[in-house]
């Protein structure tokens, strides 16, 4: 037993000094790689610089006029297309009182829901449901009953 | 420690006793010599662990003084490695809102090394193709110098260098150079100024804050103007628009803060492209705005009726006769827009009546006048940051008749930034505050105290009734509550004054309920077309293009479109009798 400590010693002198060396290597590996990203940074920042400038010049104000007056149908706005606060806009989606759980409430079929929906109208919220949405409830209704 | 060594020292003594007691099977004949050579080797092994003991208690020593020990100051290899950044010879400009408006960027220059050169005529050939503006002649000679180094272009764009790259002939050579960049070209080009081949700047900021944007350790800090470049767009371009419209020889411009002093766009036409100097002349170098000085004509009535309200000379109420011209020595005062009647005061100022005015000022007394221009720094150039300042021009010797005439704004030559700056005091609650380029990071300056607040208001008042119903109804911007007063002077000849040749003005102010922004505009001798009827005044040529500017760029500085409080101004409307048709 006691002829093996020092082959095993041996071993593991060897062993570690192969992974000392190992490290090291990748220790240097990893540091160029480092500087080289240090490098590429610097490029970028240059580039960064260089298209910063090219895009105040493509951005300026008479190039987007240009551009706008040529693609878009947009014109300057007048005075009364600004809303100075957002309480006057027409229709506004209310979450708290809005739709039941029930989607049966969607339907107008009982006497009692339309008058739900009057009042909804006169806070000046217009319900619209596509035909598609309609039909589908009213599906859904059917099988429920059928069942 | 030496308890240790000594402990050590008796095991390892014991166990040679041991072995030495034990018949040693190696010296059975010479027991003497086997004793020396033992306690020889026992000595020597002592001496081996008391090296080893001696170099643990050291890194035990070490380990502990480790612990105590500060981190280490040596950092790991990837912290040693910087992002070298990235060098320049000169700081940018940047507008208000971080905008650049001008910056350098790394050029290459093209040189040559004639000695590496095989074939001369392919290569000139080759390089002609993809630099047609250099002259082929030119180009040979250089390559077939023979010598080491000749310049070939400089500055090349970075495309040409791709493409010289790309000829794959070693003897092209560049070297790296830097170009300050506009990249809004002609915009703002009489604030920015340019700067020669070597990056010195020569007119405008530039030329202004030539050292501090040279200065090393301050080249990572932009220079933050004032500047809004899309307001600045708004009112060049208007500008432009009226300046064609009237075939006018020129044209100054200028939005300022009226509660900071901030100059948030400033123009004047003829201008340039700094990015190209080459014949340029020193008619488009010329800013009119600040080096440029004017008879601004009415314009000046507000400081007129402010110094004699501040003064408590006049008040809404009070009349003045224009029923006919005034006389004054060997001069006439006549009106523009005669009513030949008693006028009130809101009705002298809103239809801007010479022969009132000159009579306020009369009330007034030439000695107040003065200290009251004086007060508001228009009687010195001002200091806004620009080397191209244009110091006023007015009389030495300040006579009753000048007096008169300065009432109405002849006689007197002021910059357009003067100008503006005094009537953004007029509106502003009477503070003065200087004109800056320089972005302030907060929104309201305390200014020097010119005129009461009450006085202010008054003003305020003159002003909107002189949209609303005098002479500046082409001003009025529908929502954004626009006051402001026509100016429209003759301009001075030899001898006298040419009838036809006119400066047309406007200076506006808005919201004028609480006012932000003062917007002037003066068009240089334009001429009046079918759509003005021919009047080539400030109130068909220059009002115009004010309120142009304000519906453009008033929901870019946030003021917000609202129906008038016609409360504010009903008191003075009243007096102000016939309302004019439009």
């Amino acid at each position: 037993m006691r002829r093996y400590i020092p082959l095993l010693a041996a071993g593991v002198a060897l062993l570690s000094g192969a992974a000392v060396l190992q490290l090291k290597y990748a220790v240097q590996e990893q540091s160029s790689q480092v500087k080289s990203i240090a490098r590429q940074i610097h490029l970028d920042q240059e580039a960064i610089r260089v298209l910063k400038a090219e895009w105040s010049y493509k951005t300026t104000p008479s190039m987007l006029q240009d551009r706008s007056l040529r693609f878009l149908a947009l014109m300057p706005p007048h005075s009364e297309q600004i809303i100075v606060s957002p309480g006057v806009i027409p229709f506004r989606l209310n979450v708290d009182d809005e739709v039941a759980p029930d989607p049966g409430v969607l339907l107008t079929t009982g006497p009692v829901k339309p008058r739900a929906k009057k009042k909804r109208d006169s806070r000046g919220f217009r319900l619209q449901i596509s035909e598609k949405i309609k039909h589908k409830i009213e599906q859904n209704a059917q099988v429920g009953e059928a069942l | 420690m030496t308890m240790l060594a000594t402990s050590l020292a008796k095991s390892s003594n014991g166990r040679g006793s041991a072995i030495g007691a034990k018949a040693n099977p190696y010296c059975l004949d010479t027991a003497d010599i086997c004793q020396n050579a033992m306690s020889k080797a026992r000595s020597r092994l002592l001496m081996g662990i008391a090296a080893f003991f001696l170099s643990f208690v050291l890194m035990g020593a070490r380990t502990i003084e480790l612990g105590f020990s500060e981190p280490m100051a040596k950092r790991p290899v990837a912290h040693q490695v910087v992002v070298e950044p990235v060098e320049f010879a000169r700081a940018d400009i940047v507008d208000r809102n971080g905008e650049i408006l001008a910056t350098n960027l790394e050029t290459s220059s093209l040189y040559a090394n004639p000695r590496m050169i095989e074939d001369v005529d392919l290569a000139t050939r080759k390089l002609i193709e993809i630099l047609p503006d250099l002259s082929e002649a030119d180009v040979r000679n250089k390559l077939a110098s023979g010598r080491k180094f000749v310049w070939l272009k400089r500055k090349l764009t970075p495309r040409e260098k791709w493409e010289v790259n790309a000829l794959g002939i070693p003897a092209f050579q560049f070297e790296r150079e830097e170009e300050r960049i506009y990249p809004h070209g002609r915009l703002a080009s009489h604030v920015l100024g340019y700067v020669d081949v070597d990056g010195n700047g020569l007119g405008g900021v530039e030329h202004f804050f030539d050292a501090r944007l040279n200065e090393a350790s301050q080249r990572h800090e932009p220079i933050r103007l004032s500047l809004d470049i899309r307001v600045q767009y708004a009112l060049a371009d208007e500008l432009e628009a009226a300046m064609r419209a009237h075939e006018a020889k020129g044209a100054a411009g200028l939005v300022m803060d009226v509660n900071t002093g901030e100059v948030v766009a400033m123009a004047s036409l003829p201008d340039y492209d700094p990015n190209n100097m080459r014949g340029v002349g020193d008619l488009e170098r010329f800013n009119r705005v600040t080096k440029g000085v004017y008879e601004l004509g009415s314009t000046f009535k507000t400081f007129t009726f402010a110094a004699a309200m501040d003064h408590d000379v006049i008040d809404f109420e009070d009349e003045y006769d224009a029923t006919k011209p005034l006389r004054i020595s060997r001069f006439w005062i006549r009106d523009d827009h005669p009513k030949a009647r008693v006028l009130t005061v809101p009705e002298v100022f809103a239809f801007s009546s010479n022969i009132g005015t000159a009579q306020i000022a009369l009330d007034l007394g030439t000695d107040q006048q003065k200290e009251f221009l004086t007060d508001l720094g228009l009687l010195e150039p001002s200091n806004l940051e620009l080397t191209e300042v244009g110091a006023p021009i007015y009389p030495a010797n300040w006579r009753k008749v000048s007096t008169m005439t300065i009432s109405y704004g002849h006689g007197i030559a002021v910059s357009p930034v003067q100008l503006a700056s005094g009537i953004a005091t007029m509106v502003n609650g009477g503070r003065h505050i200087p004109a800056t380029l320089i972005h302030k990071n907060s929104d309201w300056v305390d200014g020097r105290q010119v005129i009461k607040p009450s006085t202010s208001q008054k003003i305020r008042q003159l002003l909107r009734l002189a949209v609303t119903k005098g002479t500046g109804g082409n001003a009025n911007a529908v929502g954004y509550r626009v006051g402001g007063k026509t100016g429209t002077a003759e301009k001075a000849e030899a001898g006298g004054y040419n009838r036809k040749a006119l400066i047309s003005s406007f200076i506006g102010a808005f919201p004028m309920d609480n006012p932000r922004y003062v917007v002037f505009a003066l068009l240089d001798e334009p001429k009046g077309t079918r759509e003005t009827h021919g009047f080539a005044s400030g109130g068909w040529t220059a009002a115009p293009v004010v309120k142009n500017v304000i519906m453009r760029a008033a929901p870019l500085l946030g003021v917000s479109p609202v129906e008038e409080d016609e409360g504010l101004y009903h008191r003075v409307a009243m007096m102000i009798a016939d309302k004019k048709k439009r």
